[in-house]
């Protein structure tokens, strides 16, 4: 499947985190959780469609944060919750590109 | 978490009464659907990727004809709950091989601002415990009485 490199970064983030909170949801809910290797492989290939640039931004900001990946709202970084440029926005939503914060530099996603 | 708490989340326009998939990946699409109609989900694609991934650490086809597919992911803002019922019922991969036939597709954000997540997951799995209650769900032919059924009848 054919996606663009935000798309691919946030589903590689999805399933890191999904990753960490699996043993939770193994203690309470009783699932099967078998497929860790594969869940990890899958991210693996994810990982080889991702420029190594981007790539290594990803896992430079994984070091300082939990989620190096953020959601925008109301123009506003919900990671460290600085405004930000109008204009951002309005790239942001439409461009396949980019954007990171200018205070804290995770990378944003405009999920509106 | 109370099953009244449980309910407020509930929408009407994120109830299938009638599913018509008859297979797994399917089954998510459509589920994912009323998300994308109402304007929910930045991405379709990236939200069933997500949950075709969850499927691979085991199958969320809890057995007794219920399924419960859930994910983070940053494709949405907010906790939503999408409620199918199939008729006929669908090969999920349940642990105990039974066809689904009661869909509770739960998708949250990372930043779970009221962390809503895992208990909405444990009160979705507890409210079907009761056979009786299952079978009036999967009968609730539109949303009053499928809220009728999750309180207890």
């Amino acid at each position: 499947m054919t996606r663009n490199l935000i798309e691919l970064l946030v589903l590689y983030q999805d399933l890191d985190l999904m990753l960490k909170e699996t043993a939770e949801a193994e203690a309470t809910m009783g699932f099967e959780m078998e497929g860790r290797e594969k869940l990890r492989k899958a991210m693996d290939d994810i990982a080889k469609n991702i420029s190594p640039r981007f790539l290594r931004t990803y896992q430079r900001l994984h070091t300082r944060f939990k989620r190096p990946i953020v959601p925008v709202q109301n123009d506003v970084c919900l990671g460290c919750f600085a405004k930000l440029p109008t204009s951002y926005g309005e790239k942001g939503r439409k461009d396949q590109m980019i954007y990171t914060c200018e205070q804290c530099g995770r990378i944003l996603y405009w999920v509106e | 978490m109370k099953i009244t708490e449980l309910v407020k989340i509930l929408k009407p326009d994120l109830f299938i009464p009638e599913m018509q998939s008859g297979t797994k990946p399917a089954v998510l699409e459509e589920l994912v659907q009323p998300l994308v109609a109402g304007g929910f989900v930045r991405s379709k694609g990236l939200v069933i990727e997500t949950l075709s991934k969850r499927e691979t650490l085991g199958s969320t086809g809890i057995g007794k004809g219920v399924a419960v597919p859930h994910c983070r992911t940053l494709a949405v803002s907010d906790l939503h709950i999408v409620i199918g019922v199939s008729k006929k019922g669908v090969d999920f991969d349940a642990l105990d091989k039974k066809p689904a036939q009661l869909f509770f597709l739960i998708v949250a954000p990372p930043l779970d601002g009221n962390n809503l997540y895992l208990p909405v997951l444990g009160k979705v799995v507890e409210s079907v415990r009761d056979s009786k209650l299952r079978q009036a769900m999967i009968a609730a032919p539109d949303f009053g009485s499928f809220l009728k059924a999750i309180q207890g009848g």
